[in-house]
């Protein structure tokens, strides 16, 4: 189809509303899913929830290879599918969703600044402690990302996956990094959000947006999640306003749903009490 | 001395295929003539040394199993007919260019005098060859590049790699051969792949990886080849636009299965035959050897062919096959049977029918398909005896279809279901051979039970292939 045409459907499809057997897929939340996965799938439901639009958490074991940009998570929405929180903002937006008409032009540059800082340095952090930290690679990242398959397909496609990860941090110049140096700039980045949030409730006072989506995912996964040590735990732990937007979201957004949708327990997995 | 001619073979029937090298070609060097004459025929003969002229890297113990045959001969026809066998064996093991039977009377002290002495002279194929040729289809460029290693280890061995590298795809095939000694049709072979395929019928892509080793034998009048598979299978969407139950199936899977194929072939050709049969039954079974595939796979093909007056011939075929899942897993979208097209159900576009998702065929567990052919030469024969005859048109009926199995319903339900709302299409066409492996058919097709989303192909249809109904 040329990309006319294609533009052509999503348009027609963009005035369709929201369906409510939209679903969203990530892969096995008890067996397969990392860090940087659940972090990115927890910022979308997060996202989601904060619209009021239901979705319907599904895991399959070929998440990954379903979507069509090769990174989890992705709805499917009628006959679209969309995946990773950018575009699924968008795609929202075009059916009428927005948590962020309320901002003017500053605040929106603002909120789109600080929604790179987050992807730039804690997403790349969390692919980095996954798979450039030998112990985390070889006790966590490898043996749970191949779960699904059989020997010898489960070496391999762990190691390609490694080995991709590694080429990219080469390419941003990430490779030569300590451990620690990562640990450090989590906690850089964790300041520069502290000192934005202050004491509101929300990145852009009371109404959520994407941006708390999006950190919402990422810092309550890094507090919630073992890895082989406690020492990024800890740093996240010590900035006590993130700790508190973190609960404040949890409870607002996914606690009080929670007796109804089953889909939640292994969506988002543990809770911070 | 009597210096015999080959020549004289001609009027012998000739067994076993032809090997494209004609009886002519045996033709020696003419030796002057000796004023002394003497008629061997009928005289009873001794063949006391057989000579091989001309091996380099070929071990000859490899070759007396195939000329041992030439020593039991009796008298001089029989030794002229089993030097022609012999020389059909050499040049079946495909490791030499040429061969030449020289009969000659025996020479020397110990020469009886009936004795002969018979020398092949051969003349070995190249220890490797390679080819390369660029490939420009719709969308895509590719160049491939092919080299051989026949009789790589002096018996017989041989060795082949292509690798093709294109615009969108690469891929790659080696493959070892080794036939047993003395039994050129009991051997074995390991295979190591990469191909892609794009299957645009059901917005598929699929790279398999794999090794897979076969060993065939003869058996009576049967052919039998016993393989094993492992292949490595990541399957994707073609298009942004793909169904939903084909994205659903992407991914990366395992299958490693045996499987059993037989063959009788008792046709004149494969390729446009006169007369004869052939069976084909194949199955395999995957999953208890490993792997994430597991399933029973079972598949076979007929045909019958009859000649009629006025060469024309009729042929009738049926093929038909299941897949059955073994365990939860439903079977993969890479397994499953696909019908229609050019080779197949024509009238049909290529593998559009059964079901489907959005617009996308996933193919059906279950599948029949039969076709009845009435061959007959060229209108008016034109170029007849040379390119005319590579040529036939055909009239054709063909019918089938292509279900899913639903494990409620028991076997009679499936049988209603492959008997109910049947595909069926005829029509009128030229069909073309090349060489003997393949064939290019252009078909007016009426297509006639065609189902709700069956894509068809209503009019002219161009097809070719080496399978066909």
């Amino acid at each position: 189809m040329s990309l006319a045409a294609e533009a052509f459907v999503s348009q027609i499809s963009a005035a369709d509303p929201w369906p409510e057997n939209a679903t969203l897929y990530q892969p096995l939340g008890e067996d397969q899913i990392l860090l940087s996965d659940c972090a990115s799938s927890l910022a979308v439901q997060a996202y989601l929830r904060m619209c009021n639009l239901p979705v319907q958490v599904c895991c399959r074991p070929n998440a990954e290879y379903m979507s069509p940009s090769g990174k989890v998570p992705f709805v499917h929405v009628g006959n679209q599918v969309v995946s990773e929180l950018g575009p699924i903002v968008q795609f929202t937006k075009a059916k009428g969703h927005s948590l962020s008409d309320g901002l003017d032009d500053i605040q929106r540059a603002e909120m789109k600044a600080y929604m790179e800082l987050v992807n730039n340095m804690l997403l790349t952090a969390e692919l980095y402690i996954q798979w450039c930290d030998y112990n985390t690679a070889a006790e966590i990242s490898r043996p749970r990302y191949s779960s699904p398959y059989s020997w010898p397909l489960n070496h391999i496609l762990a190691y390609q996956k490694q080995w991709e990860v590694r080429r990219k941090m080469t390419a941003i110049g990430w490779a030569g990094k300590s451990l620690e140096q990562v640990y450090e700039d989590v906690s850089q980045c964790c300041q520069a959000l502290s000192q934005r949030l202050g004491t509101q409730p929300y990145f852009f006072n009371k109404q959520p947006t994407e941006l708390d989506a999006l950190v919402f995912g990422h810092l309550f996964t890094l507090l919630t999640t073992r890895l082989t040590s406690d020492e990024l735990r800890e740093k996240v732990k010590s900035y006590s306003n993130l700790l508190a937007f973190c609960r404040r979201i949890e409870q607002s957004y996914f606690e009080d749903s929670q007796a109804g949708s089953s889909s939640r327990g292994f969506s988002k997995g543990p809770s911070l009490f | 001395m009597g210096t015999v001619h080959a020549r004289s073979l001609d009027p012998l029937p000739m067994q076993g295929p032809e090997l494209g090298v004609h009886a002519d070609d045996i033709e020696v060097p003419d030796v002057e003539q000796e004023t002394k004459q003497e008629v061997l025929e009928n005289k009873d003969v001794i063949v006391q040394q057989v000579h091989i002229d001309g091996l380099g890297r070929t071990k000859e113990d490899y070759l007396t199993y195939e000329i041992a045959d030439v020593f039991r001969a009796k008298n001089l026809i029989d030794v002229m007919k089993r030097a022609h066998k012999a020389r059909q064996n050499l040049l079946r093991l495909g490791i030499f260019r040429q061969v030449e039977v020289v009969i000659d009377t025996s020479q020397g002290v110990d020469a009886l005098p009936n004795g002969l002495d018979v020398t092949f002279q051969v003349t070995e194929l190249r220890r490797m060859t390679g080819s390369y040729n660029t490939m420009v289809g719709n969308n895509e460029g590719s160049m491939v590049l092919g080299l051989k290693m026949p009789n790589v280890f002096g018996r017989a061995e041989k060795f082949t790699f292509q690798f093709s590298y294109g615009t969108k795809e690469t891929s790659y095939g080696l493959s070892f051969f080794k036939p047993q000694p003395g039994n050129f049709e009991r051997n074995f072979a390991v295979n190591l792949y990469k191909v892609t395929g794009q299957f645009p019928w059901s917005s598929l892509r699929e790279t398999d990886r794999g090794v897979s080793t076969e060993f065939s034998f003869p058996l009576w009048k049967t052919n039998h080849t016993l393989k094993w598979e492992g292949v490595w299978r990541e399957l994707g969407c073609l298009a942004r636009t793909a169904s939903f139950a084909v994205r659903e199936e992407s991914g990366h899977s395992l299958k490693s299965s045996l499987s059993h194929a037989m063959v009788i072939d008792t046709r004149n050709s494969t390729i446009l035959p006169r007369r004869g049969a052939l069976l084909k039954i194949n199955q395999e079974l995957a999953g208890y050897t490993g792997g994430d595939a597991s399933f029973l796979k079972e598949d076979f093909e007929l045909q019958f062919n009859r000649r009629l007056i006025w060469e024309s011939v009729l042929s009738a075929s049926l093929w038909g096959g299941c897949l059955l899942p073994i365990g939860e897993q439903p079977t993969s979208i890479a397994d499953r049977f696909y019908l229609g097209g050019p080779t197949s159900v024509r009238g049909f576009s290529m593998y559009s029918m059964g079901p489907q998702s959005e617009g996308d065929y996933l193919g059906g567990e279950m599948y029949w398909a039969g076709g009845v052919h009435l061959y007959t030469p060229l209108p008016f024969r034109p170029g007849k005896g040379g390119f005319g005859d590579l040529f036939r048109t055909h009239f054709f009926l063909n019918a089938g279809n292509l279900c899913n199995l639903n494990y409620g319903d028991g076997p009679g339900a499936h049988l209603r279901k492959l008997a109910e709302c049947i595909r069926w299409s005829y029509g009128v066409g030229i069909v073309m051979r090349l060489g003997n492996i393949a064939r290019l058919e252009l078909n007016y097709c009426i297509p006639m039970g065609v189902q709700s989303g069956d894509r068809i192909c209503d009019g002219v249809q161009f097809g070719a292939g080496i399978r066909f109904l």
